[in-house]
């Protein structure tokens, strides 16, 4: 009788569904696996096209288009990171930010002057600040390198980053797809790395809220925010190609993406609705923007605007780090921002 | 005659103060799983000392004013102090049977808590790392006599650590020297670093009469010296948090073996990749000569072979923070998830995990 009453609750509990683990396992399946799939794509794409320029095959603005969509990629993939590619210091192989001491443009010469052509095994030991699409800017954009002038110095570089993008990109897609990766551990529960879906879930809002915050400062670093009130253009992210915007863009439509599956858990349909609200506002503050952010922080008269869009954000991460993490029962950061 | 703990414990009852904590034994008796201690929080934000059997089953949550870091162990009496974490000026004594705040300890005028203290093997001092204001950075070591009838802790003076910013602190075998982490960072009172340019971190080993017996350094000057543990046999494993860049690679482990210079603890590059520059927690199990650690920045903990540096776990663990010496294994908490049982044996890793509430667990445990 006892057996048969376990086994009637067992397929009652395992008839109730759990909208948790179900978003979850969404969120898995159909934004941050989809977001690593779209991020490699790119990579295979920039190689490509690098591949393509230097053979003189391709020009100049396709190969530009390439590299905007690689960085778009990435920057879309940052709220979403959970797992590999947030672990073991991989991102900075990605993107060299903030680079406070102009060290990509110093380590690429250095680099190049030491071995002239670049070999492959050259760039994959050398330091990340020029394995990455940051290096590859520079290479691109520096009005100081006449690229059209110094192929044979510049393209084995341009083909070496794209390359080793596209084999992080491919070994970080391989741990999440293989037996044991990341797609099960964030779909089947327990496993080694989640007791529950909710660890799982809490995991995924722990990325996306860090993520939010890290918007606050691409943004604040460069209007001087931690520096006096004193602009520091240089030190926003894809200032070269100007690009900054459009990545502070992608990384808010990467976060909302997650915020909208995770929006039917939420009790309060007013906080919902203040969600909701604080992701239109900073994205509409953004699209508004008039000029590229690097010259916007030198401009005196646009700092009002950004101060506004600054606001909008860290209303948004205040929204998302207290009252939703409050209402979901979730815990973000405790010993990880300790310091002791 | 030279009293060991061993000793201590084993007369039990039989000495004079416990008189005053009648009760001990009977306490003693739900021990039959180990008493987790460790400073937690609730999900509105507040702080408790709490003690939970590892069975799950709690013994106390006392709520406190402040965020308390690493507990100290009474050696033989049912009592811990909860040190409060930098740079708070309360720390609590707490009776280990029922949760009873004992005394609300306050630091002294021009002085703040580090978070870490231990109480000497006699049972009748306790040492605590702190902040000497008046010339922020310099460390002391609070020295406070336990009076066994009011069971009060009270201020007899202090030494010097012998360096800036001291954290974490414990016997040597001998038990009567002690080992400090100096971290090497100036905090003026708060929580704000203010000296990340001209840092000097050391390892100290002195007497606790505050005589200097070995002072020692790192490579890298911004490596912040701050957890440690000790085996039995006097080797120390210690746990930085590298305040330079982010994406450099330096050692995070550091280890002095005895009549050894004090030396990085040979890991991989790629593990010290996944440590996100910061240790948390360190923990030695001498019987099976191995080292534990806790990343909760890096999300990972890790166990190695303390003699060889063979890698015996490596695993996710979200905002893994305490972890102690259980049995065969470790008991590790975590901020934010469960807390989780982790073994290695015979070639073999063991993990369950364990049946305590999960998140909000500070840094540090003990198991008493």
């Amino acid at each position: 009788m006892r057996a048969v009453y376990l086994v009637l609750l067992a397929v009652l509990v395992s008839a109730c569904s759990n909208p948790r683990e179900e978003v979850t396992v969404q969120l898995a399946n159909q934004v941050l696996l989809p977001a690593h799939e779209q991020w490699h794509g790119s990579n295979g794409a920039l190689r490509v096209a690098a591949e393509g320029f230097c053979a003189g095959e391709l020009d100049r603005p396709a190969l530009e288009q390439s590299f905007y969509r690689a960085l778009q990629s990435w920057s879309y993939l940052q709220p979403l990171m959970v797992g590999p590619m947030a672990e073991g210091n991989r991102s900075w192989q990605v993107q060299f930010w903030p680079d406070k001491r102009n060290l990509v443009a110093r380590q690429v010469e250095a680099l190049l002057d030491a071995s002239n052509p670049l070999t492959p095994d050259a760039l994959e030991s050398a330091s990340v600040v020029v394995q990455g699409l940051t290096a590859f800017e520079y290479v691109l954009f520096d009005e100081t390198v006449a690229l059209a002038d110094s192929m044979a110095r510049y393209c084995p570089l341009l083909t070496g980053i794209a390359r080793h993008q596209q084999a992080l990109s491919g070994s970080v897609l391989a741990m999440w797809e293989g037996p044991e990766g990341m797609l099960k551990a964030l779909t089947q529960f327990p496993n080694d790395r989640y007791a529950s879906a909710d660890e799982a879930l809490a995991s995924m809002l722990r990325t996306q809220i860090t993520a939010v915050d890290v918007l606050k400062k691409k943004l604040g670093v460069p209007m001087g925010r931690l520096n006096n009130g004193v602009p520091q253009p240089w030190q926003a992210e894809a200032w070269r190609s100007q690009h900054s915007i459009g990545n502070l863009q992608e990384s808010l439509a990467g976060a909302r993406a997650l915020w909208e599956r995770v929006r039917p858990l939420v009790g309060d349909a007013e906080l919902v609705t203040r969600i909701d609200a604080a992701y239109e506002n900073t994205a509409q503050k953004l699209a508004g923007l008039p000029d590229p952010l690097v010259e916007m922080v030198q401009d005196k008269a646009s700092l009002p605007r950004l101060k506004v869009l600054y606001e909008s954000i860290d209303h948004l991460e205040n929204l998302q780090q207290t009252e939703l993490a409050r209402d979901l029962g979730i815990q973000i950061g405790f010993n990880a921002n300790d310091g002791d | 005659m030279t009293l060991t703990r061993r000793h201590l414990l084993g007369m039990g009852a039989a000495l004079g103060g416990v008189a005053a904590l009648g009760g001990w034994s009977l306490w003693q008796g739900r021990g039959q799983s180990p008493l987790l201690l460790s400073a937690r929080n609730d999900d509105a934000g507040r702080h408790y000392c709490a003690g939970y059997f590892l069975d799950g089953s709690r013994a106390f949550a006392t709520p406190v004013a402040e965020r308390c870091h690493d507990v100290a162990r009474h050696p033989f009496l049912p009592l811990a102090l909860f040190v409060g974490r930098r740079p708070s000026r309360e720390s609590y004594l707490v009776d280990l049977r029922d949760g009873r705040l004992l005394q609300t300890v306050h630091s002294q005028p021009q002085r703040h808590f580090y978070g870490h203290a231990v109480f000497h093997g006699s049972g009748d001092w306790l040492y605590a790392t702190e902040n000497d204001l008046s010339e922020p950075g310099r460390g002391v070591l609070g020295r406070y006599r336990l009076d066994r009838q009011s069971l009060q802790l009270i201020h007899e003076g202090e030494v010097p650590t012998h360096g800036v910013g001291p954290h974490q602190l414990a016997w040597m075998p001998d038990g009567e020297s002690l080992v400090v982490a100096n971290g090497g960072i100036r905090t003026e009172g708060s929580r704000e670093k203010t000296n990340l340019d001209s840092m000097a971190p050391s390892l100290v080993i002195m007497d606790r009469q505050g005589e200097l017996l070995s002072k020692e350094t790192l490579q890298h000057q911004q490596s912040s010296i701050r957890h440690l543990a000790v085996a039995d046999d006097g080797t120390v494993v210690t746990g930085q948090q590298y305040q330079g860049e982010a994406w450099e690679s330096v050692p995070l482990l550091a280890v002095k073996r005895p009549g050894q210079p004090y030396q990085p603890f040979p890991v991989a590059a790629s593990q010290l990749a996944m440590m996100d520059q910061y240790t948390a927690s360190i923990a030695i199990h001498s019987r099976r000569r191995q080292v534990a650690m806790t990343a909760p920045r890096g999300n990972r903990f890790f166990v190695w072979d303390l003699d060889t540096a063979a890698t015996l776990i490596e695993v996710p663990m979200a905002d893994c923070a305490g972890v102690g010496v259980v049995d065969d294994g470790f008991a590790v908490t975590s901020g934010q998830g469960r807390c989780r049982y982790f073994g290695y044996r015979d070639g073999q890793q063991a993990s369950h995990w364990l049946d305590l509430p999960g998140g909000w667990w500070d840094n540090h445990l003990r198991l008493g």
